[in-house]
């Protein structure tokens, strides 16, 4: 297996966009990260495109008017880690020797409001009011509050650095800052869940061009390793969330978080005590919390202290969601994985302007979503 | 033929099959089914046809206990997404898992408590109501789960 590097990297704002239509979106990013890779469309060899909720051969589709060159183009979801798989089968491509050159692009439009129930809930979870998402968070919220002690007040703070990072990130949706009494404020959606707490599906793209890291330096000064790319889906009993009915109350496996991000350690051959920023899948402001003790950053139970300490702010021991994290980007499910990357790449380069992570080398991305897609990625300079 | 009017009663009907006891006369009596793995003993809500646990194929239907614990909860405030067939205008209401006795804990809408007063490892019981009434005429019914008076 060769060893893969990302030579180029390309982003469409996250947000809005009514009357774009999503090849324009998804094209955008592509052409970006194809001239930061100094790289020709005629040279890809390979392209995976995840989106979730676009039609069949949407990659193929956004594609064609950059050159229909016959290479392979597929489509891939996995839920919220659908990024993460293209990025794989990207890795893979190239690990193999199957391509030289390959891409992965993510590319969402998600309809506005709540996602439609009926992709992920059976017809009788809909018809009886279970199928709000943030619902299965907040329960998760509620346990971890009762089993150590975890406040309102210090989710309100993961939403607070979010919101407060995402100032300085021109691609995110919402570039807004909000007090601790505004988060505090802001209306109950499932409780203890608010409003200003909770991430909005949207629209958007991003993308990454690999090569083999022995060629990586014919495009780019700064070429950046693929360190691991882990994808999973949680194991029984290791995780509640949609659109699970029940949970054993006997067996308590491992959770995706922790199943992947160890076997993603294990393949970069580095700990979380040598992370130097993360991105993660905060779709809500306690799922961070959660994160935080699944991916090792700290122990069982001290997530709320972490936030309260400050360690995962920008200037603290291990910064996260720098970008502003979901909770301020909002989630174009298709592309949310490969905008991380995007992120962390730029931050490894020393590309991050204001929120730029001093001397950053090491940066790890983290994905979960329904049914329990999971992934973790590592990046290293 | 003698015309006989038949006073009409409307049927009840489970809000899935695979979930509520049959028959739905006496909802006192009604319990929710689960399906058990004759070999590491996981039981799951409704049915299923191998174990998520061992991948097991030699399953068995089973009746689960009508009581449990909180194990934990929310509440939505506000309507939940798609064809919801509660109240209108929407009612907040707790959704919770109770933990039964039989090794799982199972979702469930929460009635006839305060939903800002609910707390973990509060005692639930099983509640079997009319959810809405299909086209058809049926009254559809749904499982809930009430506080058991002390």
């Amino acid at each position: 297996m060769r060893e893969v590097s990302i030579v180029g990297v390309g982003i469409h704002k996250y947000g809005r966009f009514e009357g774009k239509p999503f090849q324009d979106i998804g094209r955008e990013a592509v052409i970006m990260a194809l001239k930061d890779a100094n790289i020709e469309w005629k040279d890809v060899q390979t392209a995976y495109c995840s989106r979730q909720r676009l039609p069949s051969s949407t990659g193929a589709k956004t594609l064609a008017d950059l050159g229909k060159t016959g290479i392979p183009i597929v489509d891939i979801e996995a839920a919220c880690a659908s990024g993460a798989a293209a990025l794989k089968h990207a890795y893979m491509a190239v690990a193999s020797e199957f391509s030289d050159i390959a891409l992965a692009f993510g590319v969402e439009k998600v309809p506005r409001g709540f996602m439609d129930p009926s992709f992920d809930y059976s017809q009788w979870q809909v018809h009886a009011g279970m199928s709000t998402n943030p619902s299965y968070w907040a329960m998760k919220a509620r346990r971890h509050m009762e089993k150590y002690g975890t406040t309102e007040l210090q989710i309100a703070k993961v939403a607070y650095k979010n919101h407060k990072n995402s100032v300085h990130n021109p691609y995110s949706m919402y570039q807004k800052a909000f007090t601790l009494e505004e988060i505090l404020g802001s209306r109950l959606v499932c409780d203890p869940i608010r409003l200003l707490e909770i991430c909005a599906p949207n629209e958007g793209a991003a993308a990454a061009i690999v090569c083999p890291k022995s060629m990586a330096r014919k495009f780019t000064s700064k070429p950046i390793d693929i360190a691991a790319v882990v994808h999973q889906t949680a194991l029984y009993a290791a995780d509640f969330r949609v659109p699970q009915t029940s949970l054993s109350a006997k067996i308590a496996n491992p959770g995706p978080t922790v199943v992947t991000s160890r076997k993603a350690y294990d393949e970069a051959g580095i700990g979380p005590e040598d992370l130097d920023l993360a991105e993660v899948q905060d779709t809500d402001a306690f799922c961070e919390i959660e994160i935080y003790e699944d991916l090792g950053l700290c122990e069982y139970g001290e997530g709320g202290r972490l936030i309260d300490d400050g360690v995962t702010e920008i200037g603290g021991k291990i910064p996260v969601s720098v970008s502003g994290g979901l909770i301020s980007k909002g989630e174009p499910v298709g592309a949310s994985h490969l905008g991380q990357i995007f992120e962390i790449v730029c931050q490894l380069r020393g590309e991050a302007g204001v929120r730029q992570v001093a001397n950053a080398k090491v940066g790890l991305a983290q994905v979960l979503g329904a049914v329990g897609q999971c992934a973790t990625t590592i990046l290293k300079k | 033929m003698v015309d006989t009017k038949i006073s009409k009663q409307p049927k009840r009907v489970p809000i899935s099959e695979d979930l509520l006891t049959t028959p739905l006369d006496r909802l006192e009596e009604v319990r929710l089914k689960g399906t058990k793995c004759r070999s590491c003993g996981e039981v799951v809500l409704g049915k299923s046809t191998a174990c998520q646990n061992c991948a097991n194929q030699d399953m068995e239907a089973v009746v689960l206990g009508n009581k449990g614990k909180l194990y934990s909860y929310t509440v939505l405030r506000h309507r939940p997404p798609g064809d919801y067939k509660g109240p209108e205008p929407f009612v907040p209401f707790g959704l919770g898992l109770i933990e039964l006795p039989d090794g799982l804990s199972v979702l469930a809408p929460l009635t006839g408590c305060d939903i800002d007063n609910l707390k973990i490892g509060m005692e639930f019981e099983l509640l079997t109501e009319k959810l809405y009434q299909d086209e058809d005429g049926n009254d559809v019914m749904m499982f809930l789960f009430k506080p058991i008076q002390t």
